[in-house]
């Protein structure tokens, strides 16, 4: 690390050829000999946070719904987490999630007397309190520095315990660091008999993933990223909830995502643009391009995004779910879709405190996505609104 | 090393080391750097190896001498003969003290006793072949002393700190609240910074040439002078550098202020390292001022 102004770190690019031949000189000394900048250096502080996330799904339009709410969820996230150091290498870190949600989901889709598809919404408001916590150790050396986790998500229908460990090292010169990571997660689900019936008492899934990636300083300036992420799930993977839902119990997933990040000196603010190609054994694949500007100010930063994405159907969903085939699904989740996101965050610092603040607008609408097919009238729109803290110390 | 020095560790508290022993430390280290480098000090390596000069007599350097005799030898090269560490009989030549005037015939005689190419070099030694020749290596010293304290205090444990020896800084992480340590560049013209850098795990280095103490054929110069010519050079007024060490920082910003004003834009550009220039004109540029600005 170099010179920084407040929120933007220039990274000292890979020496030039002249600093390169200045240098051979000096490799003898002793005040050269070690590494100059510790690259994975454990957080020499103690960190501690606290989110806050409002998710809001906007209300159906009353021409697409049959019967029932036209209300969809809401969601109230607290996150709290922990990480201190320990001793010269280590460092432990504990996150705390609480998710509790209010409100109706689709249970199926129907036909309207127009012939136009409907949806059924799940009969009265559920609520549901979800409690997640999860412990990480991590080591570092000179050269990178690995972590492993555990973490458990509880609440009334679902169980899950999963396990994580992650890697990543630097090259000599500090210009490139390979990251790779696995997870294991095991789920049981237990679904409320209550205002939805539900045809299964308790049932498991269990999840692997692995993504091995790289990032590579292009310049003093800009730097890229590439990565690659597989993921197996099997066990009962249809959706409980619905009425009109069978999915096949193994679903493998790939993902190929690429990032570059460009420092404008001129502008003081960074360009962001990340790409993200997805497909899967269903059937879906899709596209997503993230663009940011990552402005700097004197004490805060401030970025704003715009995100595409679309999605192709899966190759069992229709919108009104066909009995006939061994799978079937109407869960819009799974249809073709474009979706736009605009958002911004914005982080303040005031000495060891920063604050963030975080709005986010979320449309769907089949006719912007690249890929033809049927829309699903429960396409859902949303709001999210985020504020946190996070206060470090010594 | 002919400056005042500035040595500050922040969170005294998580050293390995006490603090006392580690100020000992310090100051030993850079004690022996003075005695072994030191122009002004008569048993010092370096006045020994000027003692004799024009004997037959090879004296024998030790590794980070040799070390620094390299750098010293490689911005020679670099720098197409302008940085030369043998120039100290021209500054002589232009009689500072009495209005920077100069004769000819003192110049020409100057001359005849300056030339990193003179050198001559045998295994672990090396000869000055004329008397009245001699080599300094203050400048490179100044730099090298920060970037040791520097490695001494990170073995000691430090996490956040800050050399400052004679204008030169080394800054070790962050001060310990988590900004970064926060350096004025100075102005030459006033006592007062032009601009502050923001500096994490790196050091800057400053070069200048802004006291106008030479009169040559009715202009002022600074006190750089072009060991080719024999004459004051027409650089910038003040370079600063960037870089991981010190060392190579204060290497690119002297050499930087031995070149005219566009060609020292280009070195520095070469060296591919954050630098500032101020022209004799006092505008500023670089991409240290141009990140400030904005």
């Amino acid at each position: 690390m170099a010179a920084t102004k407040p929120g933007a770190a220039i990274a000292l690019a890979p020496p030039s050829q002249l600093i390169r031949r200045l240098s051979q000189s000096l490799l003898v000394l002793p005040a050269y000999q070690a590494p100059i900048a510790l690259a994975d250096a454990p957080p020499a502080f103690t960190e501690v946070g606290l989110r806050y996330t409002r998710y809001s799904e906007d209300s159906l339009d009353s021409d697409k719904v049959i019967f029932g709410s036209r209300d969809r969820y809401d969601i109230d996230v607290t996150q709290l987490w922990i990480e201190v150091p320990v001793g010269a290498s280590w460092s432990v870190a504990l996150d705390v999630q609480n998710d509790y949600q209010t409100g109706a989901s689709p249970w199926f889709i129907g036909a309207q007397v127009d012939g136009q598809p409907g949806v059924i919404m799940s009969g009265a408001s559920i609520q549901d309190n979800r409690v997640e916590v999860g412990v990480t150790t991590r080591y570092f050396w000179a050269d990178g520095n690995a972590g492993f986790a555990i973490s458990h998500s509880d609440e009334d229908d679902y169980e899950a315990l999963s396990l994580a460990f992650d890697a990543s090292w630097n090259t000599a010169d500090d210009a490139r660091t390979w990251t790779t990571s696995f997870s294991s997660s095991s789920d049981t689900v237990n679904p409320t008999q209550g205002v939805i019936p539900v045809f299964i008492e308790e049932e498991e899934l269990d999840t692997q993933s692995g993504y091995f990636g790289v990032s590579q300083i292009l310049s003093r300036t800009a730097v890229a990223r590439v990565g690659i992420n597989y993921t197996l799930s099997e066990g009962y993977l249809t959706d409980p909830y619905k009425l009109r839902d069978q999915r096949p119990d193994r679903h493998e997933r790939v993902a190929l995502s690429a990032g570059y990040r460009r420092f404008l000196i001129d502008a003081d603010a960074s360009l962001q643009i990340d790409y993200r190609y997805y497909a899967d054994s269903w059937g879906t694949d899709s596209h997503t391009l993230e663009l940011g500007w990552a402005q700097n100010f004197p004490q805060s930063l401030l970025t704003p995004y715009l995100r595409y994405y679309s999605q192709r159907e899966a190759d069992f969903f229709s919108v009104i779910a066909d009995f006939g085939q061994p799978y079937f699904a109407d869960d819009y989740r799974l249809s073709s879709y474009g979706a736009v996101t605009v958002g911004a965050r914005w982080a303040v610092t005031l000495g060891d405190w920063v604050l963030e603040l975080e709005a986010e607008r979320y449309m769907t609408d089949a006719s912007w996505g690249l890929y033809d097919g049927d829309a699903a009238p429960a396409l859902v729109d949303f709001w999210r609104g985020t504020v946190g803290i996070v206060w470090r110390f010594d | 090393m002919g400056g005042p020095a500035r040595l500050v560790v922040d969170g005294v508290s998580e050293l390995a080391t006490p603090i006392e022993a580690l100020w000992q430390i310090l100051s030993n280290r850079l004690s022996d750097l003075e005695q072994r480098y030191s122009r002004y000090l008569d048993d010092s390596l370096v006045s020994m190896i000027n003692r004799r000069a024009g004997t037959r007599a090879f004296t024998e350097v030790d590794t980070e001498t040799a070390a620094l005799l390299d750098l010293a030898g490689q911005l020679w090269q670099e720098s197409g003969g302008l940085f030369d560490i043998t120039s100290g009989p021209l500054r002589r030549a232009f009689n500072f003290q009495n209005g920077g005037a100069v004769s000819p015939e003192h110049l020409d005689a100057a001359r005849a006793l300056i030339g990193w190419e003179r050198i001559e070099w045998q295994d672990n030694g090396l000869r000055l072949p004329v008397t009245g020749m001699e080599i300094d290596l203050g400048g490179l010293v100044k730099e090298y002393a920060a970037d040791c304290a520097a490695q001494l205090m990170r073995e000691a444990g430090v996490k956040h700190g800050l050399i400052e020896l004679a204008g030169d800084v080394a800054a070790i992480g962050t001060q310990s609240s988590g900004t970064p340590w926060l350096v004025g560049i100075r102005d030459p013209k006033q006592d007062s910074s032009i601009l502050t850098v923001h500096l994490t795990d790196s050091a800057m280095a400053t070069s200048g040439n802004y006291a106008r103490v030479i009169k040559h054929e009715g202009r002022a110069y600074g006190h750089l002078l072009d060991p080719r010519s024999g004459l004051p050079v027409e650089g910038p007024t003040s370079v600063t550098v960037i870089d991981t060490r010190c060392l190579t920082a204060g290497a690119v910003s002297t050499v930087a202020c031995l070149k005219p004003e566009g060609d020292a834009e280009q070195w520095l550009n070469q060296a591919g390292l954050p630098w500032l220039i101020i022209n004799t004109d006092n505008a500023i540029g670089g991409p240290i001022a141009d990140a400030a600005l904005h």
